[in-house]
C-alpha cells in the first residue's frame, strides 16, 4: 500500500517535471544512460564476450600447435563424446557438485541457526573464524592441505598414528580411491564459512516473532530449525546451491596445485582437461570444444536457477 | 531453551572452528620451526622461533618482489572495476532506456562464465595485442571477468538511493551525470568500499590468469610464485610455509579489520 502510494507520487512528480522542464538535460535522455554503461560494456565485450564467441568458433576447426589446419565440423565434439577421460572428468565435477551441496551448505545452515541464537560477540567472532579459510587463496590452501595429507610425514597420518588409529592412515591424495574425496574436504574448508555468513544474514532478516511464538508453543530447538528456519531460507539455499554448483563446475586452482588431475585421472575435472589440451598438447580445437561444454553447463544451471528464482 | 542443545551447540561450534583454524595454525608453526625439529611433532610450539625462513623467502626467494606484483595487479583490477561498475549499476538501477533488460542480461551471463573456458581465446587475443607476459595483460581481463559481479552488486546498492533525493536534484536542474556523482555516489560510499574489498580479494587470489599470461619470473604474483616454490624446493617445508603466510596474511588481516564492510558486500550480491 505504502509502496503504491510512493509510486503514484513519483509518477506525479515525473509528469510535473516533464511539463515544467522540457529542455532539461536529463530528459534529452536518448543516449546519457548508454554513456554510463559504455566503458564497462566495451571492456566486458572485448575480454569476456568476444572470447566466448571465439571459443565456440574455434571448436569447429582442426588445430595444430596454435594454427588452424582446416574446418573440422563437429569432429572435436565427436572425439569428445568418445573420450573416456572427458566422461571421467565430467563425473568428477558432478560428484563435486553433490558433495558441495551436501556438506558445506548443510553445515553452513546448521551453524548459522546456532549462531543466530547466540550472543552478538560469539556470532561475530565465530563467523569471522569460519570465513578465514575463504580469504586464503586456493593455491595456498592446496599447498597447506597437500602437506597435511602427505602420506609419510603429513599431519593427518601423524595424528591417526599418535592416537592409535594408525591402520586408518592412508595415501590420501596419492591414493586414487581417496584423492577426490580428500580434495573435497579442502574445498569444503574454504566454502562452509561463506555459507554461514550468507545464511546468518538471511536468518537475521526473518521476523523474530515467528520464532518466539513457536517457542511459547513449546517447540524444541530442532523443531524450530526444521520447520521454521529451514523453510524460511529456501531462497538463500537456492542461491547458495546455484553458487556452489557453478563453482563446482569451474574450479581449477585447488586440483591443479595438488594433484594436477591425478593420480592417473582420479581427480581430473573439466578445467584441468581444458588446461592440458590447451597448454600441454596445444590442441586449441579440442580445448575449445571442452570449453563450450563447460560454458553450456554453467549457463544452463545459471539460467534455470535464475528463472526459478524469478518465478517464486 | 532446554539445556541439552546448549552444550551440544557449543561443541559443534568449537569443532568446526578447529576445522577452520587448525591448518592455518599448523602453517604458522611450521614457518617458525628450525630444520632440526621439523619432523618431530607438527603441533608442538617451535622454540626458539626461527625467523630465517621469512628472510630467506622474502629476500632470496624474491617474495618481496612477488608481493609488490600482487599488490600492483590487484590494485589495478580494483581501480578499473571501481571506475566502471558504479556508473553502470546506477544506470541499470535508476535510469530508464531502451534495451535495459537485455543489456543487463548480457552482463548477468558473465556471472557464470568460468575463466578457464575463455582462456583458449583470451591467450591468442592478448598475444595479438602484445599483452602476453605483461601485468596489464592480467589486470585488464581480470577486471573484465569481475565486472558482471560488480555491476550486479552495484545495481542492488544503487536501488537503495532514495528516489526523492534524485528528484530533488532534477528540480534543481541537475543532469544525470551530476546526479550520479553528487547524489548517488556519496550515498552508496559504504557499498563502494565493500565492492573494492571483494574485488581486491578475488584479484589477489587469482591463479589461472597470471599463470597463463605471465612467463617472466619477476612479474609473477604471489599465487603463481607459491605454487612454483612448492615444485622447486620440494622439501623445504618451512620456506613454503613462510611463503604461504606471506601470500595470505594481507587478505586475512584485511578481512578481520573490515569484516562488517566485507559481509555487507557479500550479502548485497546474494540475499536479494
Amino acid at each position: 500500500m505504502k509502496q503504491g502510494r510512493a509510486g503514484e507520487h513519483r509518477r506525479l512528480c515525473l509528469i510535473q517535471l516533464k511539463v515544467a522542464k522540457r529542455g532539461d538535460p536529463m530528459h534529452q535522455r536518448s543516449f546519457a544512460p548508454y554513456l554510463f554503461i559504455l566503458p564497462a560494456f566495451v571492456l566486458y565485450a572485448l575480454f569476456v564476450g568476444l572470447p566466448v564467441a571465439q571459443v565456440f568458433a574455434y571448436s569447429l576447426f582442426a588445430w595444430d600447435s596454435g594454427t588452424i589446419k582446416g574446418f573440422a565440423g563437429l569432429a572435436n565434439y565427436v572425439r569428445l563424446f568418445n573420450d573416456r577421460v572427458f566422461w571421467v572428468a565430467l563425473g568428477h565435477n558432478a560428484i563435486w557438485v553433490v558433495l558441495t551441496l551436501t556438506f558445506p551448505v548443510a553445515v553452513g545452515l546448521f551453524l548459522a541457526a546456532i549462531l543466530a541464537d547466540s550472543g552478538p560477540n560469539i556470532r561475530r567472532i565465530a563467523s569471522a573464524v569460519y570465513f578465514i579459510p575463504r580469504t586464503i587463496p586456493l593455491v595456498v590452501a592446496g599447498i597447506i592441505w597437500g602437506w597435511i595429507y602427505n602420506p609419510l610425514f603429513g599431519l593427518l597420518n601423524w595424528i591417526l598414528r599418535s592416537v592409535g588409529l594408525g591402520r586408518f592412515a592412508g595415501g590420501w591424495l596419492a591414493d586414487p580411491d581417496s584423492a577426490l574425496l580428500s580434495l573435497n574436504v579442502v574445498g569444503a574448508w574454504t566454502f562452509f564459512g561463506f555459507c554461514v555468513v550468507i545464511y546468518l544474514s538471511a536468518i537475521q532478516s526473518i521476523d523474530p516473532a515467528l520464532q518466539e511464538s513457536a517457542q511459547v508453543d513449546g517447540a524444541s530447538w530442532w523443531q524450530r530449525f526444521t520447520r521454521i528456519t529451514t523453510p524460511m531460507l529456501n531462497r538463500t539455499t537456492l542461491f547458495l546451491g546455484l553458487y556452489a554448483s557453478i563453482e563446482a563446475m569451474r574450479f581449477f586452482d585447488l586440483v591443479w596445485v595438488t594433484t594436477g588431475g591425478g593420480p592417473g585421472y582420479a581427480t581430473e575435472i573439466l578445467t584441468t582437461q581444458i588446461y592440458k589440451s590447451f597448454f600441454l598438447v596445444g590442441d586449441f580445437g579440442y580445448a575449445s570444444a571442452l570449453s563450450v561444454v563447460l560454458l553450456v553447463i554453467v549457463l544452463t544451471i545459471g539460467t534455470s536457477a535464475f528463472l526459478w528464482l524469478r518465478e517464486r | 531453551m532446554t539445556e541439552r542443545p546448549r552444550w551440544l551447540h557449543a561443541c559443534i561450534l568449537l569443532l568446526l572452528a578447529a576445522y577452520a583454524l587448525a591448518p592455518v595454525y599448523l602453517v604458522i608453526l611450521a614457518s617458525f620451526r628450525s630444520e632440526g625439529d621439523l619432523f618431530a611433532a607438527p603441533l608442538s610450539l617451535p622454540f626458539p622461533p626461527d625467523l630465517s625462513h621469512y628472510h630467506k623467502v622474502w629476500i632470496e626467494g624474491g617474495f618481496g618482489r612477488f608481493f609488490l606484483n600482487s599488490l600492483f595487479m590487484s590494485a589495478g583490477s580494483t581501480a578499473i572495476v571501481i571506475l566502471l561498475a558504479p556508473a553502470a549499476g546506477f544506470a541499470f538501477a535508476k535510469l530508464e532506456f531502451r534495451g535495459r533488460e537485455a543489456l543487463f542480461g548480457f552482463f548477468l551471463v558473465g556471472l557464470v562464465v568460468p575463466a578457464p573456458s575463455v582462456i583458449v581465446a583470451l591467450y591468442g587475443n592478448l598475444q595479438l595485442v602484445g599483452l602476453i607476459d605483461t601485468q596489464i595483460g592480467v589486470v585488464v581481463p581480470q577486471a573484465a571477468l569481475l565486472l558482471p559481479f560488480a555491476i550486479f552488486m552495484m545495481r542492488t546498492v544503487m536501488q537503495d538511493v532514495p528516489n526523492e533525493l534524485l528528484e530533488a536534484g532534477k528540480i534543481d536542474g541537475v543532469n544525470a551525470f551530476q546526479a550520479f556523482v553528487r547524489i548517488a555516489l556519496p550515498v552508496v560510499r559504504p557499498g563502494l568500499g565493500s565492492l573494492a574489498l571483494i574485488v581486491f580479494l578475488f584479484s589477489w587470489q587469482e591463479y589461472l590468469l597470471p599463470l597463463v599470461v605471465i612467463q617472466t619470473e619477476t612479474l609473477k604474483p604471489l599465487t603463481v610464485a607459491a605454487a612454483t616454490l612448492q615444485g622447486r624446493y620440494g622439501v623445504d617445508y618451512a620456506g613454503i610455509a613462510a611463503a604461504g603466510i606471506i601470500a595470505f596474511t594481507p587478505l586475512v588481516v584485511l578481512f578481520l579489520v573490515m569484516q562488517r564492510t566485507f559481509v555487507r558486500g557479500l550479502t548485497a550480491g546474494a540475499v536479494k
